[in-house]
């Protein structure tokens, strides 16, 4: 295989889909590290996210890219409001019961996304790019869209988390939560910025999910083993960690089927995070374990 | 109209009570008495649906069987493959908190579901498999499923009555110790890793039979029968709302939620077609609802465990003060 | 001597048991106040209590005039009581300077004063901004804990254990700082595993015994009490 294929074919698109795992993978690892559970609705809040994009196309008439902030903004309140309705009263429940309640509001979403926009696939837009060629190097428009707002979300997250005071809360949250509540912190604020957070990279990924492929109300469930696999592969709370982890599953699952069928790609983040949890529990970046 | 044919609606019902109910005392021995959290429930009952029809199917060019084997054959395998498959992956997740294994066991229902879908040879892809026996299946349809009824009912029972003296014995009350405070447990000698692969590969085997129980109903199966979020999602339900950690809290569980939602479905059914096909969105989206409003109002069930008092609530901040009371040593 | 600090028969524990029975302490602005006594004492149980840490069942806590029995810690720390536990008492994955930054959360505009005064108190951190609070040695990390807690100033500092597992020279080092702080006029609480030590440089001592009052008075005649010593001090 020559080098120009290799890109076209195997690691550009990696790279593509590793952005959206990578998008996803930083709020599972903000969930994890601040609330500490495993959220389960999160490929569904994905699927949300797209769809409330698409709304904003078709009832606005907005282009897609001017819709995706809006979907941002939205799904991020919209993470709020399901923290409050269906997971903030289990806070002093084993943490397991809200990855449990996470789980049925992963259905709820689902079943939301298919009665209001049926189960039959769509796009955002019609027709088919092509693929630009710079020096030998096929990339559609759509990808570097996708890259580059990519970069954008993760640099500003990047200097909230460090410059910011209500950013630093979150880390120190993260951090050492007891510690946290001495210093005054008020934990209710920082789930509440940090399901914004989480929600909003959400309806990026689920976006992008859509834009770079098709639109269906499995989308999301789809891949939210692969976006797990991130996030652990990573190490739990670590956000440089859910970036790479995101970006090696995503390149993972496309040279994946060199050695095995295609059918299984799927299965690739699977056998990742069996691998991780078997030699490394603690992911790359040395995260916590639960 | 013979009396027996009105009966057929409630028979079929009440068949699938007793699937459901298998798997819901399998996930209560998971979740209910070692707080394992299965979200592949799905998995391991299509793993025991495929070989159970494996087994007793008549032999077919271009797949593997059928072995053409009498039904108690196939559910044994059913139930030896679904423990089987548990065992390595209660290996590698039970060290770790439960969220771990969740995400495994969905990864492990989607590749069975992917395997079902493309090994032609095992399973015969999406044309699936078919003309699997059912004991007493050459009787009248109305009394072949009333027989049927009382093979599963029979099952259940035994599978109640083994897992309930299991629970009451001092196994369940360790199992439980593990389950409420891992290090008390720990460090009274119990090898509590070992317990709870006991606990996984014993629930998922239950999951097994259960499966094969239903594809003997059935006497079909392909890979679009089995919805894996459905049925893991409706099987997690019936524990939640039963009470997990009681086994007559589950199966009462199973009744409830089972008998909620195929009722739902002769309503939703007398719609014009463009409306059924969302109202069966909008069902999976109630019970989606139900879960909530149980973890809600009523976490511990309609039938709580007996012997859970204050374990379900966590203190964040008294952790290790707690643990120590558990030990009853030093309280510093 | 009027209290700042004031416990009042408190009766408390966790779920079902009981750790406290009927304690009282009072501490004053301007001085060191030690509890001490056996393991198993509620010792540090007595600390938690004040920032509802375990389910108080009688008794009352105040700051001053103002009741704060089962308040929420951040509403605590507003009332000016900061606490260091004894363990994870810092952010270890932030540098030092973000620890004093999340000491001084709760303050409004610029606290470069504040930062300025816990840098004259821990000159050694000084030069250790920047590094990963986490990565110090146990001293400097007690130093950050308290540095933290100082950032808010507060009224009330309570200390839980200060110098567990700290060689001799950091514990007379954290004393003195301790001594610093207390005359600029910080009422300090500490919870001490080295009695004799705490007691010879608090100003009032209560020595505890299961979850009550044993002993209490000025730290010098509680030290000087030769049957206290015999009994909880380790002859």
């Amino acid at each position: 295989m020559d080098m120009h294929s290799f890109i076209n074919f195997f690691l550009l698109p990696g790279i593509v889909q590793g952005s959206i795992y990578a998008l996803g993978a930083i709020g599972i690892t903000l969930v994890f590290a601040i609330m500490r559970y495993g959220h389960f609705a999160h490929g569904d809040l994905a699927t949300f996210g797209a769809f409330i994009a698409l709304a904003f196309t078709t009832v606005l008439g907005l282009s897609p890219y001017a819709a995706l902030p809006l979907a941002v903004l939205a799904t991020g309140v919209f993470a709020v409001a399901l923290d409050r309705l269906f997971y903030a009263h289990l806070r002093a429940m084993p943490k397991i019961i809200t990855t449990i309640a996470s789980f049925g509001v992963a259905l709820m979403l689902r079943s939301f996304v298919q009665v209001v926009w049926g189960v039959n696939t769509t796009s955002y837009t019609r027709g088919i790019t092509r693929p630009e060629n710079w020096f030998g190097i096929r990339v559609k428009s759509h990808e570097i869209v996708t890259l580059l707002v990519a970069i954008a979300l993760v640099v500003a997250l990047h200097l909230f988390l460090t410059r910011n005071k209500w950013g630093k809360a979150m880390r120190a949250m993260s951090d050492n939560p007891e510690l946290a509540l001495f210093s005054g912190v008020d934990n209710g604020k920082v789930i509440a910025l940090t399901w914004i957070i989480a929600g909003g990279l959400c309806a990026a990924s689920g976006f992008f999910l859509g834009l770079n492929t098709e639109l269906k109300s499995l989308m999301g469930w789809n891949i939210l083993l692969p976006t797990f696999a991130a996030a652990i592969l990573g190490g739990v709370g670590r956000i440089e960690g859910a970036i790479v982890g995101g970006l090696i599953v995503g390149i993972a699952e496309e040279l994946s089927v060199l050695v095995i069928p295609g059918e299984y790609k799927v299965m690739s983040a699977f056998g990742i995070l069996l691998l991780v949890l078997l030699f490394r529990p603690t992911g790359l970046f040395r995260g916590k374990v639960l | 109209m013979e009396w027996i044919t009105v009966l057929n609606y409630p028979v079929y019902l009440a068949i699938f009570i007793c699937i459901y109910g298998c798997l819901a005392i399998g996930l209560n021995i998971q979740w209910g008495y070692a707080g394992l959290f299965n979200a592949g429930v799905a998995g391991f009952f299509a793993i025991g649906a495929y070989a159970s029809a494996i087994l007793t199917s008549p032999w077919a060019e271009g797949r593997l069987g059928g072995f053409d084997l009498p039904f108690p054959v196939g559910l044994v395998g059913a139930m030896l493959l679904a423990g089987l498959l548990a065992w390595p992956i209660g290996k590698i997740c039970l060290r770790f908190r439960s969220d771990y294994l969740a995400i495994v066991t969905i990864g492990v229902a989607e590749g069975i579901r992917l395997v079902a879908r493309s090994e032609e040879w095992l399973t015969n892809s999406a044309r699936g498999i078919s003309a699997i026996p059912r004991p007493f299946g050459d009787l009248p349809y109305a009394k072949a499923q009333l027989v049927y009824l009382g093979i599963t009912a029979l099952i259940l029972l035994v599978a109640y009555v083994l897992v309930q003296r299991q629970a009451v014995s001092p196994w369940g009350r360790m199992m439980r110790a593990i389950r409420d405070n891992e290090s008390a447990a720990q460090a009274m000698g119990k090898d509590v890793p070992y317990r709870r692969l006991e606990a996984f590969i014993l629930g998922s085997a239950l999951m097994g039979l259960a499966g094969a129980l239903y594809v003997h109903l059935a006497r079909t199966i392909t890979p679009d029968a089995i919805d894996p979020m459905l049925i893991t999602f409706l099987v997690w339900i019936m524990v939640i709302l039963g009470g997990a950690g009681n086994n007559r809290g589950v199966l009462l569980g199973a009744i409830i939620v089972w008998v909620i939602w195929s009722t739902s479905e002769i309503v939703t059914d007398q719609l014009p077609s463009e409306y059924a096909l969302k109202a069966k969105y909008g069902r999976m989206f109630l019970i989606g609802l139900l879960l909530q409003l149980v973890l809600r109002f009523r976490p511990e069930g309609i039938l709580p465990e007996k012997l859970r008092k204050e374990s379900r609530e966590e203190r964040p901040m008294g952790e290790q003060a707690s643990a120590t009371q558990a030990t009853g040593n030093i309280i510093n | 001597m009027t209290a700042l600090l004031t416990m009042k028969n408190l009766r408390g524990g966790y779920g079902d048991s009981d750790i406290l029975f009927d304690l009282s302490i009072e501490v004053a602005k301007g001085e060191i106040v030690a509890i001490v006594g056996p393991n198993g004492a509620g010792k540090s149980t007595a600390m938690k209590s004040i920032f509802g840490l375990l389910d108080i069942r009688a008794g009352s806590i105040a700051i001053g005039e103002t009741d704060i029995t089962g308040w929420a810690p951040n509403r605590i720390v507003k009332a000016g009581i900061c606490y260091v536990p004894q363990v994870k008492n810092i952010f270890s994955e932030m540098t030092v300077h973000e620890n004093f930054e999340m000491g001084a959360f709760l303050r409004k505009g610029d606290y470069s004063a504040a930062l300025d005064r816990v840098y004259n108190l821990f000159p050694d951190l000084r030069t250790k901004q920047k590094a990963t609070a986490g990565r110090l040695s146990g001293g400097q990390r007690q130093m950050v804990a308290m540095g933290r807690a100082l950032m808010l100033d507060p009224q009330v500092l309570l200390l839980d254990e200060p110098t567990a597992g700290l060689s001799p020279k950091y514990m007379e080092q954290i004393f003195q700082i301790s001594r610093d702080v207390r005359d600029s006029g910080v009422a300090i609480l500490l919870v001490e595993q080295h009695a004799k030590q705490a007691l010879a440089f608090a100003d009032r001592g209560y020595v505890l015994a299961a979850g009550r009052n044993r002993h209490e008075g000025p730290a010098s005649e509680l030290l000087a009490d030769r049957h206290i010593a015999e009994m909880f001090l380790g002859g």
